[in-house]
Formats: C-alpha cells, sequence, structure tokens
C-alpha cells in the first residue's frame, strides 16, 4: 500500500476546518490586540521611529552648484 | 539605570554599493524590455541569432527587471533604513560585502547562462542549479546579516518596515528552496523534482509569490519607512499598517493557483485561490489609502517635491494593480485575460508604477544624503517624473487593448457557430500597432531612466573628497532602563493586550520569524500537498507513456530555447478552446512532465494537441524560417537547428535523471542512446522521402520534430512511432 492510498482513504478534510479555525482565532486575536486602547501610546512611539534621527540632505545650494 | 552609551557609526558604503548597481541592472533589464518588445513587433529584431531570439531573452528581461533592479533596489534601502530604525550598524561588514557581491555574481551568471538557453523552464525561476544553490547561500548571508542586527539593536521596538523586510527574507527563501527542488542531469542542467500539476501548482505558487514576497512586502517596508521620511509626518494609522502586515502575510501566500484557472489544476484548488485573492484586496487597498494619507496636510508639498510625486504614483499604482490582480483572478474574467497581454499590463502597471516608481523617489531622496550633495537638479527630476509617468500610461494602455482584443477574437464565433478567427495568427496581426506604441512607451520609460542616472551621476560627481561619517550614540538594550508598563490589570483580554508579553516576543526576532515560516508553511502545505497525496486529484490515464528519448532530447531543445515562452500547451475546457485546439487537456496527460510546459502567455498558438497535425517535413520547414510556411508569422527562425549536431552521448545521463524521479524507462535506461539514434534515423528518411534535405539524422531537428510529433498524442491513442506522422495530409498553404 503506497503513502498515497493511505493518505487518500484517510478522510483529512476535518483538517483543513481545523486550520482555517486556527488561522481566524489568531488573527482575530492580532485585531483585538491592535486596537486595544492599552496599545494607543505605544502605536504612537513605533510611528515616530522612522523620524528618530537626524538626516537633513545637504541644503540645495542652486542647481548644478557642486560643494566640497 | 545605567550611563552607558555606545558610539557607533552606520555603513553608508553598502547603500551606495547597491544603490548603483540598482541603476546599472536597471537600465539593463530595461534595454532588453525594449528589444523583446521590438522583435514582438518585427521579427526582425531577433536578427537570426539564437542567443538573442525572444524565447531566450524573454526570461533575461524578467529576471533582470525582478532580482537584478528590483532586488538591488530593496537591498539599497534595507541596507540604509534597517541601520536607522535599529540604532545599530550592520552585523557583519564581511557579510554585507559578500551579499552584494554575489548578488552582482548571481545576476552576471544569469546574463550569460540564459542567452546561451540553461534554463529549468519555470518562470522567474529560470536559472539552472548551481546558481540556485549560490542564491539561497547569498540569501542565507543576508539571512544572518539581518537578524545579528536586530539582536545587536539598541531600539527596543521593532518598526512595522522591520516587520515586512523580516516576512519577505524568510518566505523568499522557503519559495526558492522549494520550487527549485531538482534532480541534476549536468553541470548546467536538470529536471523538476515534480511534475506536471504538482510541477505547475508549485511553479505558481512560487510564482505568486515571488510577486508578493520580493515586488510587494519588502516595497511596503520602504514605502513605511521613506514616505515618512519624505513627509517629514508619521504614517497615517500605525494600528493599519500592522492589520496590513498581517493580512498580507495570512492572505498572500495562498493566492498562486489563480494563475492555472481553467487548466489541469483540480477546481478546488483554483476556486480557493480565487478566494483567498479576492480577500487580498482588502489589505492592499488598507495599505495604499495609509500610504496616500500620509500624505494628509503635505498635499503643498508634493507640487514641489518631485520624491513625493515619485511615491504618490508608486502608491497609486500599487492600488491598480492589487485591485486589478484579485480581478483578474476571478475566474470568468481570467478566462477572458488568461494566455493575453492582459497579464503582461498588469504586471507592468505594478513593475514601472509601483516597483520603479518607489524606487526612483527612493533614490531621489537617498542620494543627497549618501553623496553629501545637494541633488543636481530638482527640475531633471521633475522631467524624469513627467517622461517616465506618460510612458507607463502609453504602455498600459496600448498593452490593456491588446490583451482584450486578443481575448475577445480568441472566443469570438459566428453566426454560424464557428470560430469566427480561425487563423490564429490573425489574432496576433491585430495586435501590431499596439506593440508599436508599447515600444513607443518603453522607450520614453528608459529616457526617463537616463535622465535620472545623469542627475545622480552628476550629484555623486559634487561629492566631498572623503565621506563624512557622522557618530552615531545610543544606549545598548541592555543598559535601557526597563519600559514603565501598565500597572497589571485582571482578566484575560486586559493581559493579552497589555505590552508586557509582547515585549518579551519583540526581544525574540527569531521566534518572530519562525512565527512567520509556520504561518507561510502551514499554508502552503494546506494547499499543496492534497494534489501529491490524493489520488483523486490527479488521476492517471493508462495510454500516457514517458518521452522516447529522442523525445526527451527534443523536449529539452524546446526548454532551451524558450518556446514555452510564446506557446502554451494546455487546452483549456472552454468551447473555443476545443474548437480551436481539440480535446481539453487532463491532469493525467502530464504525469512524465518534469518539468511542465503548460506556458503562460500565448503570442504563439497552443502546442498541446500538435502531434500529427503536420508532417514532419512542415515542421522542419517552418523551424527554418516559420514565415515560408506561416506567411505573417511573428516567430523567431531556428535555422541552426539543422546545423547542430544532437549530442547523442548526453541523451543517456537525462534519462538516468528522469528514472531517479520515478520515470519508467524500461530498456531505454540502458540503450537510450541507441534507441535515439534509431528513431532520429526513421524521422530523418522520412523527411528525405517527403522531399525535404538529406542528413538531418544526427541534427537537433530531428529530436525537435519527434518531440512536436509527440504533443497530444497519447491521450488520443494514436500511433505511437513518431515516424508515423501523417506524410499524406499536407496541411493546406500553410494556415493554422
Amino acid at each position: 500500500m503506497k503513502l498515497v492510498d493511505v493518505m487518500s482513504a484517510a478522510g483529512l478534510s476535518i483538517y483543513a476546518i481545523v486550520a482555517l479555525v486556527l488561522f481566524m482565532t489568531a488573527f482575530v486575536a492580532i485585531v483585538i490586540r491592535t486596537f486595544a486602547p492599552s496599545q494607543a501610546s505605544q502605536h504612537e512611539y513605533d510611528a515616530r521611529l522612522p523620524l528618530s534621527d537626524d538626516d537633513q540632505a545637504p541644503a540645495q545650494a542652486g542647481r548644478g552648484v557642486t560643494r566640497g | 539605570m545605567s550611563t552607558r552609551v555606545d558610539t557607533f557609526a552606520y555603513d553608508d558604503a553598502i547603500v551606495r554599493k547597491f544603490l548603483w548597481a540598482t541603476f546599472i541592472w536597471g537600465l539593463v533589464g530595461f534595454l532588453v524590455g525594449l528589444l523583446i518588445a521590438l522583435q514582438l513587433a518585427n521579427p526582425v529584431f531577433n536578427f537570426g541569432l539564437e542567443f538573442l531570439s525572444f524565447g531566450r531573452l524573454r526570461p533575461l528581461h524578467t529576471n533582470a527587471v525582478i532580482f537584478a533592479f528590483a532586488g538591488n533596489a530593496i537591498f539599497t534601502g534595507i541596507y540604509y533604513s534597517t541601520q536607522r530604525l535599529l540604532k545599530a550598524r550592520m552585523f557583519s561588514d564581511g557579510l554585507s560585502n559578500f551579499h552584494f557581491w554575489g548578488w552582482q555574481a548571481i545576476i552576471v551568471a544569469a546574463a550569460l547562462t540564459l542567452p546561451l538557453g540553461f534554463t529549468q523552464a519555470k518562470e522567474y525561476a529560470e536559472l539552472e542549479w548551481p546558481i540556485d544553490l549560490a542564491i539561497a547561500v547569498v540569501w542565507v548571508a543576508f539571512a544572518i546579516n539581518f537578524v545579528g542586527t536586530m539582536v545587536k539593536r539598541r531600539e527596543r521596538h521593532i518598526y512595522v518596515a522591520i516587520w515586512f523586510y523580516i516576512a519577505s527574507i524568510v518566505t523568499v527563501a522557503v519559495l526558492h528552496i522549494f520550487n527549485n527542488l531538482s534532480v541534476p542531469a549536468g553541470p548546467l542542467k536538470s529536471y523538476s523534482l515534480y511534475a506536471g500539476v504538482q510541477d505547475a501548482f508549485m511553479q505558481w505558487w512560487y510564482g505568486h509569490n515571488a510577486v508578493a514576497f520580493f515586488l510587494t512586502t519588502p516595497f511596503l517596508g520602504l514605502m513605511y519607512y521613506f514616505m515618512p521620511k519624505a513627509a517629514e509626518r508619521p504614517v497615517f494609522s500605525y494600528k493599519l499598517s500592522i492589520l496590513h502586515f498581517w493580512t498580507i502575510v495570512f492572505l498572500y501566500i495562498w493566492a498562486g493557483p489563480h494563475h492555472l484557472h481553467y487548466t489541469a489544476l483540480p477546481d478546488w484548488a483554483s476556486t480557493l485561490g480565487m478566494l483567498f485573492s479576492v480577500m487580498l484586496w482588502m489589505p492592499s487597498w488598507g495599505g495604499m489609502i495609509n500610504g496616500l494619507l500620509t500624505l494628509r496636510g503635505a498635499w503643498n508639498k508634493v507640487a514641489e517635491e518631485p520624491v513625493l510625486k515619485f511615491f504618490v504614483v508608486a502608491v497609486t499604482a500599487y492600488g491598480m494593480s492589487t485591485f486589478e490582480g484579485p480581478m483578474l483572478s476571478v475566474k470568468s474574467v481570467n478566462s477572458l485575460a488568461h494566455y493575453t497581454d492582459w497579464i503582461i499590463a498588469h504586471v507592468h502597471t505594478g513593475a514601472l508604477g509601483w516597483n520603479g516608481f518607489l524606487t526612483f523617489g527612493m533614490i531621489y531622496w537617498l542620494a543627497p544624503r549618501l553623496f553629501q550633495a545637494p541633488l543636481f537638479s530638482k527640475k531633471l527630476a521633475e522631467v524624469h517624473f513627467w517622461i517616465a509617468t506618460f510612458g507607463i500610461l502609453l504602455y498600459v494602455a496600448s498593452i490593456y487593448s491588446a490583451g482584450i482584443t486578443q481575448g475577445l477574437m480568441w472566443r469570438a464565433f459566428d453566426e454560424t457557430g464557428r470560430l469566427a478567427y480561425p487563423d490564429f495568427v490573425e489574432t496576433v496581426m491585430k495586435l501590431m500597432p499596439m506593440y508599436w506604441v508599447r515600444v513607443a512607451g518603453g522607450s520614453l520609460y528608459i529616457l526617463g531612466m537616463l535622465i535620472f542616472g545623469y542627475n545622480i551621476l552628476k550629484t555623486w560627481m559634487a561629492r566631498p573628497a572623503t565621506y563624512e561619517v557622522p557618530l552615531v550614540t545610543a544606549a545598548p538594550l541592555g543598559a535601557q532602563a526597563p519600559e514603565p508598563h501598565a500597572a497589571p490589570a485582571g482578566g484575560l483580554v486586559a493581559s493579552f493586550t497589555s505590552v508586557k508579553w509582547h515585549r518579551r516576543w519583540e526581544g525574540a526576532p527569531v521566534f518572530f520569524m519562525v512565527m512567520v515560516v509556520v504561518a507561510v508553511v502551514v499554508a502552503s502545505l494546506a494547499e499543496i500537498i492534497p494534489t501529491f497525496l490524493i489520488k483523486s486529484n490527479v488521476p492517471t490515464i493508462a495510454s500516457v507513456k514517458p518521452y522516447t528519448p529522442l523525445e526527451l532530447a527534443g523536449r529539452d531543445i524546446y526548454i532551451k530555447e524558450g518556446c514555452f515562452n510564446c506557446h502554451s500547451q494546455m487546452v483549456r475546457p472552454l468551447r473555443h478552446e476545443t474548437e480551436r485546439w481539440g480535446e481539453y487537456s487532463k491532469p493525467g496527460e502530464f504525469v512524465y512532465d518534469h518539468p511542465f510546459l503548460w506556458g503562460s502567455r500565448r503570442i504563439g498558438p497552443d502546442l498541446a494537441r500538435l502531434g500529427g497535425k503536420y508532417p514532419d517535413l512542415w515542421h522542419v520547414r517552418h523551424m527554418e524560417d516559420p514565415r515560408s510556411v506561416v506567411q505573417r508569422s511573428i516567430m523567431p527562425p531556428y535555422a541552426h537547428l539543422q546545423r547542430k549536431a544532437l549530442d547523442f552521448d548526453q541523451i543517456q545521463s537525462r534519462v538516468d535523471a528522469m528514472v531517479m524521479l520515478g520515470v519508467p524507462y524500461g530498456d531505454a535506461v540502458t540503450n537510450a542512446p541507441a534507441m535515439a539514434r534509431e528513431q532520429a534515423q526513421a524521422i530523418a528518411a522520412g523527411i528525405e522521402s517527403q522531399g525535404g534535405p538529406a542528413g538531418l539524422a544526427d541534427r537537433e531537428i530531428v529530436a525537435l520534430v519527434a518531440y512536436l510529433q509527440r504533443l497530444g498524442r497519447d491521450v488520443r491513442q494514436l500511433p505511437a512511432t513518431a515516424s508515423a506522422a501523417p506524410a499524406a495530409a499536407v496541411a493546406p498553404g500553410g494556415g493554422k
């Protein structure tokens, strides 16, 4: 008996439902957490992370003007 | 609280290297694209050279723009932003440089092997096995470097852009490894481990996720970093960006089967792919809106800042192509669009608009900072923007109409119920004006690229004699004060939504990576495994037998020349298809097809039922000079196949590899070259007796003819000997 025969006869379709429930639950948990009020200040802080360092471009000295 | 503070500098030299590589390979990739666009408009641009024919160059174009242009652009942005977001220099300068040079070496290897015809015949995974191994090694080095940087970071919080990078890095690794599993049959030749339906499924699981995790998620990470930078304000909604991330990770991995609607793929898989693709619309538009609304209150800046102009069009193009993608994945829409230029238009909205413009915007923003000189000319950047935008519009408008025109012509019936356009070449000729408009649009885009290059070059020339290396100070994580967290409230929900456990997870980037891998792998397995292990998914057909050694050699030539880039081998169960091509294709027909050759675009006719349709001599003449047989054909000539000697000795190693894959080869296991010679002589004699050239028995063309005459024969139970091609049934006047 080959693996294919075993798998075909095993009636595995229930696992698809189980997986669906697990994935859905995980996703709903993520959504709840994301919108929890306790997270708000955290998100505010995180959102500013890209702006936290100072990397100004050299001043636009005008077209074609070289520097250095 | 400790007062320990580290002083360090970011590695910008590596970012500059990737920036230049982005430009150079981008230009190469675009120029190859222009050449193949010209070849479709007029076959004279194939120059009669095998190395420059469409079938060889099309993979070079796609690989160059995806992995060389977009790839280097991603690395440019990742190396710049990751160091700054994590407040740490890259883990190892050695690994950074190994990544850079390794990646460029791979690109060079691709640029050499693809025109020479070394290919695995799987779209965007054409590169042969030694190069695949090199890609895996370089990618792992990149991953180690990235994780190492996360471990030694000095910013506890991990910004959402980094999440997108992580998901991209781990998923691309998984995709690359599984789709490229193959059995080598020589130094630059291999056969896919999977066959037929399974191979197609694996390929498009890979193919679609290459779009998702190479052209979408890393660029979203770049968007979430560089858009706020350029707009000088945080992203519109951080919550939305988190949902954007998780929804995309959960959904994208399932969407692949929409590339195989109405093929021999099981219907359930196709439906599953469609549903997940439609669901993807939501996060994609959530992300687009999040990007655009980041500019709230800053729209006046868009008018004066070319960087923002590029970003606005990029994000809009993301929205357009992610609206269109779900729409095209709906089966009824797909039945019209599949195999047509509509798909080409769709990917170019994404590639030219989203990937291209995000890259240009990012580099215009980066160049002054990296080269420590003001941008040479804002005005030229504006000119670039308008020329390239106009180029995209010309490109997509013409190719959309080409796609829809051809799709409608294929399915049109006249009032007597017969095909309105039975001659396939007629549906191709109709596209010619649109193909020329595409050439114009693409040329404008390239003109913009040249202006861009000039601008960046002039900026670079104004750089200081030595770059200033600013020092950064930050406390290491261990020396930072523990964060104050909210008073522990009671209840399950409260403790779940508290900060504490999330901190622990965030402190373990490896754990986060493992979770992403689990989400991706579990979803992939649930979708793909059944076609391997559930019998009813691929019912076998008793009359389907392995290819003879000569036919196998012919199939390798078909692969080498890239015939699958223009010819499908998949008749869909739609009335106009069965009228035009014959019996629809069944899963059991492909069980010995390592790799599958269903194709994704019909620039020429479908070949699934070609065997026995024309005499051998027709094929010889047609391959030598297509237009001598089909007057208006745009196929490149393959005269070299009549000149080049067939390597009979090599055939045994090919058969051996197939045997390793479980193909029942019987006598051919020990005797393949002799069997091939015998069949070749019979075919060559037949060609000569039909009035064709003599002495073809040891040439490549006989192997190809043997293969083409075999196509679709088994399932129709026609006589199996290839020399039994119906010499009497001469096709009328070369019509299709």
